[in-house]
């Protein structure tokens, strides 16, 4: 009887709480701990003789297999694995050889030279166990844009396994290699490293929007920091607000709104929303202190941000509309930078201890927070890769600032840059 | 000998009676004549006097560029991740507040400055306060708030670059700029 009861009661005091505490929808997908995918890449072979062919073949090989290697889902094989079998014959492949090699997936690739200029690139991909072709495509380019060429095949790899395609996408940056600050994009990887501004003025903290076309950013010029929408493929610039000290903008996910910060009520920095082109203007946060660095959950409906309310600046997350503040950094007493992962269950941002900087994953489903980086320097600066696989940040510990790329997890640390000071990345989410 | 001395003074006493019959000749029509040579007398001194003419003068003839590179009003600096107006900044302040109450028509801009030791995003925050608190303390001292702007830079422009205590307090600094006078 009263273990009846007792049941009857916890059942009550369950559904209570489900209904007291309705389950907050969490946007997941279960990445780590996912086996990597054994990708077999033997050498491409040359169609014809010409040293054209053989150098464009080796630059494909190498940035494919640097993508793959990156990219946390595939696992190129150790070379050395391909001694143990017969060498590749792209019209007769024998997949048991490939299989005994542990190989899941096999790419094929044949390259030929078609005129002075031209070089074609065949790429396919197969299924070792089926023994079936996969997916393939044929590419015809300049050997200036080889590279981009074997970025747009990893990027076909990865969205067949449905993954976004991070290889083509740019990172914004700033730069004074060339005198002042001005705006910079390069490749994922750091190579293509070009200037995107060319002005006197100073230009700060840029950010893509999400389709990957503009950049917004602060430019301070005649002692007034604007903040404007920069499409650097048109030339285009549009003011998007000019009272008091404007900056640090973040596009939402859905590729509808802005969020950035100014300084114009009282000289203190709060938040404010737009729509993504820069039109009708709302504030999010009003109170006495200062809020900055807005950053957008994946489905836009919360907006973590950098709030010194609490006497020191902190960690918190809000609503869209800007209601419901809470805070989600407790032990320390200085977290900036907040950047929400596109899978949505982490927040990586920087923690100041006696004036190093080092970078934090937040995962907000466990609490748990995990060391990003340990490098006795100022890390900051973070943002994501479209896959959340990645960060590129900023970090002094070579004397100088450069970017440099991490995982999730603190693997795979990469310097990217290595000209003049380089700060404050932002990475194309396409 | 004697010879030379008669001549000379026979040569004497004729260009003084000369001398002599001139005047008297002149003086018939001189009253008008009289008037006029003092006035062109003064006409000649203005250049001389010029240095003493004014301090508003000088101001006036001086570029916007000029006058800024001169520093007329001194920096404020601050405590690390403070943004409080120190004794020391006070008196500076004043100092800097009876320039502008002299100069009425100067407009400044204050800029917020903070150094390496605290984050981008967070020092524009920073930076924006520092610039507000100097505003605040000249507002307090007479001046008007449509004469002063305020803009923050964050630590993206510090004035040393070194990465020491001493270069740390050069940068968190209020700097003063004229831009309109």
């Amino acid at each position: 009887m009263i273990a009846r009861k007792l049941i009857t009661l916890a059942c009550l005091f369950l559904v209570a709480n489900f209904i007291l505490y309705p389950q907050q929808e969490v946007v997941m997908s279960i990445k780590e701990g996912m086996p990597l995918i054994p990708v077999a890449i033997p050498n491409f072979s040359v169609k014809d003789t010409s040293p054209e062919a053989k150098d464009a073949a080796d630059i494909l090989y190498k940035v494919i297999s640097d993508d793959l290697k990156y990219s946390r889902v595939f696992s190129p094989l150790p070379k050395n694995y391909y001694n143990y079998i017969k060498p590749l014959d792209p019209d007769k492949i024998l997949f048991q050889d490939w299989e005994s090699i542990q190989a899941k997936l096999l790419i094929v690739g044949q390259i030929s030279k078609q005129d002075d200029k031209t070089i074609q690139f065949e790429a396919k991909f197969y299924d070792v166990k089926s023994e079936r072709f996969i997916r393939g495509k044929t590419y015809q380019t300049e050997k200036s844009l080889l590279r981009l060429a074997a970025h747009k095949f990893s990027n076909l790899l990865m969205e067949t396994y449905g993954e976004p395609q991070i290889f083509t996408t740019k990172i914004v940056f700033i730069s004074n290699r060339d005198a002042n600050n001005e705006l910079y994009m390069m490749d994922y990887d750091g190579h293509n490293q070009t200037r995107l501004t060319f002005n006197r003025e100073k230009d700060y903290m840029p950010a893509w929007s999400t389709d990957g076309k503009s950049i917004a950013y602060t430019e301070f010029k005649g002692g007034n920091a604007r903040l404007y929408i920069y499409n650097p493929f048109e030339g285009k610039r549009k003011l998007v607000f000019d009272l008091g000290t404007s900056f640090g903008p973040c596009f939402s996910p859905d590729g509808k709104k802005l969020a950035f910060c100014s300084t114009e009520d009282e000289s203190n920095s709060e938040i404010y929303t737009a729509r993504s082109d820069g039109t009708n203007i709302k504030r999010l946060t009003f109170n006495k202190s200062a809020d900055v660095s807005p950053s957008w959950s994946p489905n836009c409906r919360e907006v973590a941000f950098t709030s010194d309310r609490g006497g020191s600046p902190q960690i918190y997350i809000m609503d869209a509309e800007g209601s419901n503040v809470r805070r989600r950094s407790f032990g320390g007493n200085y977290h900036d930078s907040p950047a929400w992962s596109p899978t949505g269950d982490r927040i990586v941002y920087v923690s100041r201890v006696q004036a190093v900087f080092d970078l934090y994953i937040l995962n907000l489903r466990t609490d748990e927070i995990i060391k990003l980086t340990e490098g006795y320097a100022r890390n900051e600066s973070p943002c994501w890769s479209a896959d959340g696989r990645h960060i590129i940040f900023s970090s002094n510990r070579i004397g100088t600032i450069q970017l440099y790329s991490i995982d999730y997890d603190g693997a795979n640390l990469k310097r990217l840059t290595s000209k003049g000071q380089n700060k404050l990345p932002d990475w194309a989410r396409n | 000998m004697k010879k030379i001395l008669t001549l000379s003074l026979s040569c004497f006493l004729v260009i003084a009676f000369f001398a002599s019959c001139r005047k008297k000749v002149e003086e018939t029509p001189p009253p008008p004549q009289v008037e006029e040579q003092p006035k062109l007398e003064k006409v000649e001194k203005p250049p001389v006097k010029e240095p003493k003419l004014t301090e508003e003068e000088i101001f006036a003839k001086k570029s916007l560029e000029e006058l800024n590179a001169e520093k007329p009003m001194n920096v404020v600096l601050f405590d690390y991740d403070k943004f409080f107006i120190r004794e020391d900044a006070k008196l500076i302040l004043q100092n800097n507040a009876a320039w502008m109450k002299k100069w009425k028509s100067v407009k400044i801009l204050i800029e917020g400055h903070c150094d390496e030791r605290g984050t981008e995003d967070y020092n524009m925050a920073l930076g924006e306060k520092r610039a507000k608190s100097a505003f605040d303390y000249l507002a307090s001292l007479g001046i008007s708030s449509d004469r002063i702007k305020t803009i923050s830079y964050g630590k993206s422009q510090p004035t040393d670059l070194g990465h020491n205590e001493i270069a740390w307090q050069k940068n968190r600094r209020d700097q003063f700029t004229i831009i309109e006078k």
